[in-house]
């Protein structure tokens, strides 16, 4: 026996100072990557907008509200922000409580296909959209040919462009307000809503009183998400054609911005929105957490719909889907389109311009880096989230609360304004874009989604009793090989899918895609969309096309990632 | 393995989960940590796993300080109150696990792993998840996997908290059974004193992190050092009285039911001071009017509620004053005594036991 102890002895001294060492190692690299490349970017920018050769300074912001082009950008990326947010919630609130009181023939298939809008990037949509709605296109040709107009109507003329937009964003991030509320309103206790029906409170006073109450802070999360992804979105506004806002003025000022640095301050508006939204947040909700009772039976508070009320929910979801499906049906017949020429459908279709993806090299290039690009970022995401989480719930480390912070923060940072930073942050060094963006992307693709892995991985994480690793640690076992062989089979599903979700966003980026990649040769997917869409020719149906595959990519990812995940995907989308 | 804890403290912030605690465990001694919850018996528990450090104080397995000794190092089996088995192995593979740490041969895993699976009786379920097990089959297995590792000492908490009433009476058994086989010094954490007086050699009671007494079960029931100890184990009416008079090594209480004189006293007194007179619900008897009653002490009280439990029958006095005095007959006669009657009890001298007075000491009413 004691031959036995002198073995354990003698190895678990090792692999306790690898664990400390692994333990420590892990915070310290996060902490150092976090810091050069989430916190000194952004510190750059707001160093450099206020501050010229002549020391502090407020002039570029003189500058920036002096010119009426820039603040009606900044007002118009506002509105955009608060439309969307509204139009997000008149749409999701009846969608998520329908959700989650009635059953209905078909509702699984229904819930899932409400999702699909999550897995296109909006200014894909854009491209279709522009061939559905173009002065002879299918919309106005078929409102002609029936002669319920008699010209056509420019459908996206200069004034309906916000609305373009709008649309686009809301079709786009309804999914996500959705999720968010559905899962505030299933968490709310259903005997809470009976203890007052059995008092005689009348429906509408209880979903008034008790219920939205309760769900406000998800409400409340969605929304912020939704308008901060809404104010700081690119793509949509710059394949719309809508230059009047505050992204695409950003983006066309990246690569002057030396000479013209009132982009920096317009930056740092952008920056100082979203602390003050999400300041506002957490002081109002932040410290309204209400704890729902242990749930001894739970009713479920599901009830199966009657006839008359199926039709109505039929009539609502269905709506919803199919004017958020749109945008993908558009895109989609506009890549097979052959012949399409005054005509509402093509007359011809063709998989030309598929073949050609796999035939050009832009596109094909374009697969092929996204695919490498995501695949390098959500390994460094699996790694790192699952360190993260490991070190934050196990509270490895003093100070683990700060580190779940830091790690949270790139959920709220706009991608523009990192995808910014790091271009006049790493100019002329060794990881300057314009010579290779690469490195630069694959950790901005990281960074961005790292919030997705910490958060999948800690709900694995707070479900597995801790008594599972104490009782590996009576055995002899060293905490790393615990974490092998105990934690991570069993977190496995969440690393999956948090994987899979960080993957499929990664691969449909935008701002730092569109910003750091500078040459052909490292375009991106959605970049390479991008660059075939302002093509002559055929570049509108190619990247299309290209579009429909990004599509499929990221159907399969997210479809796997909300098997695994369940209804605990809502949670990943909160602030 | 004798285990000593050496004046051991553990502080969470400024409050004391454990606070100087002394005690030697035997080797081979099924050694029970009793108290209700919070009272620092899993923190002790723990402390002696390796999972937690004591903030001041010392552990020793035989001669040998592991007080900072991490638990991978300590050879300990431990069984915790929710069995921890790792639900993504097999039984073999979670009682392997620890076998495989230790890069023992092929055929010593294979036969460590048959003894305990003889022994806890769980053949034919060593390929199965821990999720297609029962709980009293999960607990065996939590036991199988501490008991493959020869460990220097066996811990258990709780072991048994999770199953039901029936399933919990066998497994004591089984336990006992085990403990007797291997001999293994083990340490079991209750909040069931049924579980440590029928089972343990040793017990220690604990409260509010400090150790009350130890000792054998009989020593805890018929021997208390307090009146926490007397109210906590078994049942007892716990009176307060004040002393009246001393001869020679006889004692008269006064109490709100009367005198009660008694030779059994621990502690030291002198006439006027506060005591507690504890009297065993089942040392009191009952006048049913069958046979003459031949006692030390009578009472007459008027009864408030009478519980019928078959085997037993729970009779609760009140006096005048609303003070509550409680009798538990075993094996009653036919008797109509009903709730409002009036009833005279009796009280043998040898079964009143003067104690220090303890403020805060629940009397059990």
């Amino acid at each position: 026996m004691s031959s036995e102890k002198a073995m354990v002895d003698q190895e678990s001294r090792l692999s306790r100072l690898i664990s400390t060492t692994v333990g420590y190692g892990t915070v310290i690299a996060t902490m150092a990557m976090l810091f050069f490349f989430l916190i000194l970017p952004v510190g750059v920018i707001v160093s450099k907008a206020f501050y010229s050769e002549n020391g502090l300074t407020l002039e570029y912001f003189r500058l920036l509200f002096a010119n009426d082009l820039q603040t009606v950008a900044i007002w118009n990326s506002i509105l955009i922000g608060l439309a969307t947010t509204f139009f997000c919630m008149m749409l999701s609130i009846p969608l998520s409580m329908i959700n989650t009181k009635w059953v209905f023939p078909g509702k699984t298939l229904l819930s899932g296909l409400l999702l699909v809008p999550m897995v296109m990037p909006p200014f894909v949509g854009a491209i279709g959209i522009q061939r559905f709605f173009a002065r002879r296109g299918s919309i106005n040709m078929l409102l002609l040919e029936n002669g319920w107009i008699d010209a056509p109507i420019d459908w996206l003329a200069e004034g309906n462009k916000f609305w373009a937009v709008v649309i686009l964003e809301v079709l786009h991030l309804y999914p996500i307000m959705y999720l968010n509320l559905s899962a505030a309103l299933a968490n709310v206790d259903p005997s809470l809503e009976e203890a007052a029906e059995v008092m005689g409170v009348p429906r509408w006073r209880r979903y008034l009183q008790i219920v939205w109450p309760l769900a406000a802070p998800g409400l409340f999360a969605g929304s912020i998400i939704v308008f901060i992804w809404a104010l700081t979105d690119l793509g949509t506004p710059l394949l719309v054609g809508f230059h009047d806002s505050m992204p695409v003025r950003i983006f066309n000022m990246v690569t002057d911005v030396n000479e013209n640095p009132v982009g920096f301050a317009l930056v740092f508006v952008v920056i100082l929105l979203t602390v003050c939204i999400f300041l506002a947040s957490k002081f109002m909700f932040g410290t309204k957490k209400y704890d729902m009772m242990a749930k001894g039976h739970v009713t479920s508070g599901v009830q199966k719909a009657g006839l008359l009320r199926t039709a109505m929910i039929y009539v609502v979801v269905g709506g919803t889907i199919l004017l958020a499906l749109i945008p993908h049906i558009s895109v989609l017949i506009t890549s097979i389109s052959d012949q399409w020429f005054l005509t509402v459908l093509p007359e011809q279709y063709t998989l030309r311009y598929y073949e050609q993806i796999f035939q050009t090299d832009l596109p094909f290039t374009g697969i092929k880096n996204s695919f490498l690009f995501s695949m390098g970022s959500t390994l460094l995401d699996l790694v790192l989230g699952l360190l993260v989480a490991y070190v934050v719930t196990r509270k490895l480390v003093p100070m683990s609360g700060f580190l779940d912070g830091l790690v949270m923060i790139p959920l709220a940072l706009p991608g523009i304004v990192l995808a910014f930073g790091y271009v006049i942050t790493y100019t002329d060094t060794f990881l300057d874009p314009l010579e290779n963006p690469v490195p630069l992307l694959i950790i901005a693709y990281a960074i961005r989604r790292l919030p997705f892995m910490v958060r999948s991985a800690s709900a694995g994480l707070q479900q597995t009793s801790y008594s599972l690793e104490e009782a590996s640690a009576c055995f002899g076992a060293s905490r790393f090989y615990t974490l092998r062989k105990i934690v991570m089979p069993l977190v496995a599903a969440n690393l999956i899918a948090g994987g899979l979700l960080c993957f499929a966003y990664a691969m449909l980026d935008v701002s730092d895609s569109l910003i750091l990649a500078m040459k052909d040769q490292y375009y991106p997917l959605t970049k390479a969309i991008y660059a075939l869409f302002l093509e002559q020719g055929s570049g509108e149906f190619v990247s299309s096309a290209l579009g429909m595959v990004g599509m499929l990519i990221l159907t399969v990812c997210i479809v796997g990632a909300s098997l695994i995940l369940g209804k605990k995907m809502g949670e990943l989308f909160r602030s | 393995m004798e285990v000593t804890l050496d004046k051991i403290d553990k502080r969470y912030d400024s409050t004391y989960a454990v606070k100087n605690l002394d005690l030697k465990i035997e080797e081979g001694a099924l050694h029970f940590f009793l108290g209700p919850s919070g009272c620092g018996k899993t923190t002790t528990l723990r402390m002696l796993a390796g999972l937690e450090k004591p903030t001041a104080g010392r552990i020793l397995f035989g001669d040998k300080d592991v007080t900072s000794m991490p638990a991978a190092d300590r050879g300990i089996g431990m069984v915790f109150q929710n069995y921890a088995l790792w639900p993504h192995m097999t039984v073999r593979k979670n009682i392997e696990y620890g076998l495989k740490l230790r890069k023992l041969s092929k055929v010593e895993i294979q036969q460590r792993l048959d003894d305990v699976v003889g022994i806890t009786q769980l053949d034919g379920y060593v390929d199965r998840l821990p999720g297609q097990l029962s709980g009293g089959q999960q607990q065996r297995v939590a036991l199988a996997r501490a008991l493959a590792i020869r460990p220097t000492v066996l811990l258990l908490d709780e072991p048994l908290s999770n199953l039901d009433a029936r399933l919990r009476l066998d497994m004591r058994d089984n336990i006992s059974r085990i403990h007797k086989q291997t001999r293994i010094t083990t340490i079991y954490v209750t909040h069931d004193q049924k579980e440590a007086l029928s089972m343990g050699t040793a017990v220690s009671v604990m409260k509010q992190g400090h150790m009350i007494q130890t000792g054998a079960p009989r020593t805890l029931y018929n021997h208390p050092n307090s009146s926490f100890i007397a109210s906590f184990i078994g049942e007892t009416n716990l009176l307060i009285g004040k002393v009246t008079d001393i001869a020679s090594d006889e004692y008269t209480v006064e109490t709100e039911f009367g005198l009660f004189k008694t030779t059994r006293v621990v502690g030291q007194y002198k006439v006027g001071d506060e005591v507690h007179v504890s009297i065993r619900h089942e040392a009191v008897g009952v006048d049913f009017g069958k046979e003459p009653l031949v006692a030390d002490i009578k009472l007459k009280l008027r009864l408030e509620h009478l519980t019928y439990l078959g085997e037993s029958e729970q009779f609760k006095f009140r006096n005048d004053a609303g003070a509550f005095f409680k009798a538990t007959v075993f094996h009653t006669p036919e008797h109509s005594i009903c709730d409002g009657d009036e009833v005279t009890c009796r009280v043998s001298a040898e079964d009143i036991l003067i104690l220090p007075y303890q403020a805060d000491t629940d009397s059990g009413t």
